[in-house]
């Protein structure tokens, strides 16, 4: 999902030690997702609880969420609001894709192919009212501020990082930087292994920092023609022009100035660009919102887990060992709070 | 260039005064004597150190600045016996610093000071000013860490107090006005520290020696000491804990 600018965008590695204290906007439906997808049994079930509502992400977001409070990091969550118009396209495939894979999930299940069945439900994950709740919920007992945004929470993010409200935003998409998040943290996560998508397989990774005013000038190009580039590509408004990936879009650009002399050129068509491009360039956003960091409150969170979602208590112990300790150094003041 | 000759016991006292709040310090060797400023990484403590020149047997110095980590001059201090004599030696733009006590002559590698800035000291305005025994605060400590991690300090019309709880068990170490040294308070306080820090400040203390205590209400404590035979000045600041958060 989102725009694949990997290949054109260089990044820096940066220590989770040099995040502390910093504020990080973190895309939530991102993380959430992935949270859906990656955190699963072996056949390929979502955990739940004994109602058999879904827990996958809650599990993922307090184990990520106390990871990232235990090093000084403060996140602020930004949620997706209505989706635009334009993302209808994208939408409407995504959920025929999970019809489809939710078929082939449950075909590989009767053949007893485990493996191929944790993949297609992995594919399968799918975004409830009731998981937008719950992940609200367990947020809030963490003490993390919530943000909705007014559409995408990339370009709310991006603008909390553009005001100052936070010191970079924190996803996997590369949406952000075209919405003109000045810093975009990717990888923020402290077990540094990350599922590939569509394989069984794990790579190492480490959180790392891209700059947008570096990444446009190692391009040499300006904020404008890199969402021309990330149009060529495909984004989640558009289909993007067939066999430009972000190199060649690069070139193309570069050689052209902007997306109409490009579709010009190869005599290509997209639909709406001019829209798309205001989507990325103009994204909607509020200031309607307000930012408190406050101790988790490990008693609640505890009952919120093992009570309301059957958690196992033991098997909670050590995050909320952790958490109190989070809750117990928010106690104490700094020195030069006085002078 | 820094040439000095120093008790070995007094150089402890220094070593064991800065570990308390870091593992690295940048020494300056002046003219007059040496001082040096650090913060913890928390920033939660500070301590302000200043030893006359009086205080060496031999002095001789001029501005050098020597990033130093402490605990290889607490492993040399280890070879030699309190009335030893220590040397100290460094070369303008050497990379190393040259100890040499009886017969043992180690160097050791000057650290980078380029990340150890001088941390400017809070301007705190303290209402209450105590003096009193190091042997008092040390007693105070040891009852308390018997229960708690944290302890209370305060200061009312009946003297000083220090106070711990936890769960059921509480503990308190009552100085009457009569017994502290000195008093000067206008109003009643109390702040709330964490014990480890306050202990490893405290550890440092003599124990017939008046300590300088300035208190407020949830507010930083200042404790303020000498050693050397009064040629060392020693001044610590450790920031509260909040109660209601």
């Amino acid at each position: 999902m989102g725009v694949a600018l990997g290949d054109i965008v260089s990044s820096e590695e940066i220590g989770m030690n040099e995040l502390e204290g910093k504020v990080i906007a973190i895309d939530a439906y991102n993380i959430i997702y992935q949270f859906l997808a990656s955190i699963r049994q072996r056949d390929g079930k979502p955990l739940v609880d004994s109602q058999g509502r879904v827990t996958s992400h809650l599990s993922g977001l307090l184990y990520r969420n106390s990871n990232l409070l235990e090093v000084g990091i403060k996140p602020i969550y930004v949620f997706d609001g209505k989706p635009d118009i334009m993302k209808e396209g994208t939408l409407e495939k995504r959920k025929e894709r999970k019809v489809k894979a939710k078929e082939e999930y449950e075909k590989a299940l009767e053949e007893g192919d485990l493996e191929r069945a944790r993949t297609k439900a992995q594919q399968t994950s799918r975004m409830s009212k009731e998981i937008v709740e719950s992940s609200d919920r367990l947020l809030e007992l963490l003490g993390i501020p919530v943000v909705y945004a007014p559409a995408e929470g990339e370009g709310q993010a991006a603008h909390m990082a553009q005001v100052g409200d936070a010191w970079a935003a924190g996803s996997q998409d590369f949406d952000t930087l075209l919405c003109g998040c000045p810093k975009l943290v990717r990888n923020l996560t402290v077990t540094g292994k990350r599922k590939l998508p569509g394989r069984n397989e794990y790579k190492e990774v480490s959180p790392e920092l891209i700059v947008l005013e570096e990444v446009l000038d190692e391009l040499g190009i300006t904020r404008e023609q890199l969402v021309d580039i990330a149009i060529l590509c495909g984004t989640d408004y558009n289909q993007g022009v067939k066999g430009i990936g972000p190199k060649r879009g690069l070139k193309y650009i570069k050689k052209h100035g902007d997306l109409e002399g490009v579709l010009e050129e190869r005599n290509e068509e997209v639909n709406n660009y001019e829209v798309i491009r205001k989507l990325f360039l103009e994204p909607k956003v509020t200031d309607d919102y307000g930012l408190k960091f406050e101790s988790p409150r490990v008693d609640e969170l505890k009952e919120f887990l093992c009570e309301e979602h059957d958690f196992t208590e033991d098997r909670m112990q050590s995050v909320l060992d952790k958490l109190s300790a989070v809750a117990d150094s928010k106690k104490q003041s700094k020195l030069f709070a006085f002078s | 260039m820094l040439k000095a000759e120093i008790k070995a016991e007094i150089l402890r006292d220094v070593v064991e005064i800065i570990q308390t709040i870091v593992d690295e310090v940048k020494f300056n060797f002046e003219e007059d004597g040496l001082s040096l400023k650090a913060v913890d990484p928390a920033h939660v403590a500070m301590v302000e150190l200043s030893l006359k020149k009086e205080a060496f047997i031999n002095y001789e110095a001029k501005d050098t600045e020597l990033g130093i980590a402490l605990n290889k001059i607490d492993q040399f201090l280890k070879l030699s016996s309190p009335s030893d004599n220590v040397t100290l030696e460094h070369v303008d733009d050497e990379n190393r610093l040259v100890l040499k006590v009886n017969n043992i002559t180690q160097k050791m590698p000057i650290l980078d000071t380029a990340g150890m800035t001088d941390p400017s000291v809070p301007q705190l305005d303290l209402p209450i000013n105590v003096k009193i025994l190091g042997k008092h605060l040390q007693t105070g400590v040891k009852a308390s860490q018997n229960i708690a991690d944290h302890i209370a300090i305060s200061v009312n019309k009946e003297g000083f107090e220090m106070f711990s709880e936890e769960d059921e068990d509480s503990v308190k170490l009552s100085i009457s006005k009569e017994e502290l040294e000195e008093i000067a308070a206008s109003e009643d306080v109390r702040s709330l520290f964490a014990l480890d820090y306050f202990s490893n400040m405290i550890k440092s203390v003599d124990s017939n020696k008046v300590v300088t205590v300035e208190l407020g209400k949830d507010y930083p404590i200042k404790l303020q000491f000498d050693f050397a035979d009064g040629n060392g000045q020693v001044m610590f600041l450790l920031a509260p804990r909040i109660e209601s958060a």
